[in-house]
């Protein structure tokens, strides 16, 4: 009784638990469903090529940089749990704290490309390229892919936070911003699938 | 009692793990790489991190059935396949040959 009136009284949990609650709005789920068929399909080629062609995968990784892919790995968990703020944040009628979580999400997540495009001149450096051989084509298109992924999530990242500073969200009503953050952590778990797979298992 | 901290610690406990477990995968591939059992052990990081993220940062657990499935489905997908391929691999090539 006690705990559920302090469940009650606490702005910063999510809304009452109903029944089928979505969180953001149904548009971004249908985008988001379709985004992880897409990537599942390319994670099937993956395992095909991969049970294929063991060894190239297996000396494939060792040639790739590990620093670029941590630091994209942390770059992108990073940037999710800013954004994740900046919701909790607008749930709790707190608008300043929540631009300030979302631009520094922001922040965090332009450094991906930046770390993409510097791995990419490491890459070309070292002689790596799209026809390498098969781990490092498919590991070209999945990585690419997602990155195009990331770049929509960056875009929609700009969008809702010049809603957010023309007062578009409330603590009421703040569905745009959610479905952004699910978005992005969505894009965020693909990521957390393909760094192992590239940059872990040699 | 002091609600309005309420929430972070879980997003920033959540954020942490993650974080570790990055670094920890790393470490695996450096000491382990001859193991086994290491594929099983990436399984279960990129099933463990995916679940992360799906509860603490999009809340899947108060979410509608639907979109919790979808989650799921989708987390536990690339960690079955690794097992698959790590222990079953030249089967999977013949299944998948054309």
């Amino acid at each position: 009784m006690r705990s559920q009136a302090i469940l009650d009284s606490n702005p910063w949990a999510p809304p009452p638990q109903t029944e089928k609650r979505i969180p953001g709005n149904k548009g971004i789920w249908v985008g988001i469903t379709c985004e992880f068929i897409e990537f599942a399909v390319l994670f099937i080629v993956y395992f095909v090529a991969r049970a294929h062609f063991p060894d190239a995968f297996q000396q494939g990784a060792d040639r790739l940089s590990r620093v670029s892919g941590t630091i994209i790995t942390l770059l992108m968990v990073t940037s999710s749990f800013f954004i994740a703020c900046s919701v909790t944040t607008m749930r709790a009628g707190r608008r300043q704290a929540s631009i300030y979580w979302l631009i520094a999400g922001l922040l965090v997540a332009l450094g991906y490309p930046v770390a993409k495009y510097l791995e990419i001149q490491w890459n070309l450096a070292h002689g790596i390229n799209g026809e390498s051989g098969i781990f490092f084509t498919v590991y070209y298109y999945l990585t690419f892919n997602h990155l195009v992924h990331a770049t929509w999530g960056i875009l929609g990242i700009l969008w809702v936070l010049a809603r957010l500073l023309f007062r578009g969200y409330s603590s009421e009503d703040y569905a745009g911003l959610e479905a952004l953050a699910c978005y992005w952590h969505a894009t965020d778990i693909i990521w957390l699938v393909i760094f192992p797979l590239f940059y872990v298992l040699a | 009692m002091n609600t309005k901290n309420d929430h972070f610690p879980q997003l920033t406990a959540a954020w942490l793990v993650l974080v570790i477990l990055t670094l920890v995968s790393l470490g695996l591939s450096e000491w382990f790489r001859a193991a086994a059992w290491l594929p099983l052990l990436v399984a279960a990081i990129i099933w463990f991190k995916g679940a992360l993220v799906a509860r603490c940062f999009i809340e899947s657990h108060v979410a509608h059935p639907f979109i919790a499935r979808v989650l799921k489905t989708f987390i536990v997908l690339a960690p079955l396949a690794l097992i698959a391929t790590a222990f079953y691999g030249a089967t999977l090539a013949r299944w998948a040959t054309l």
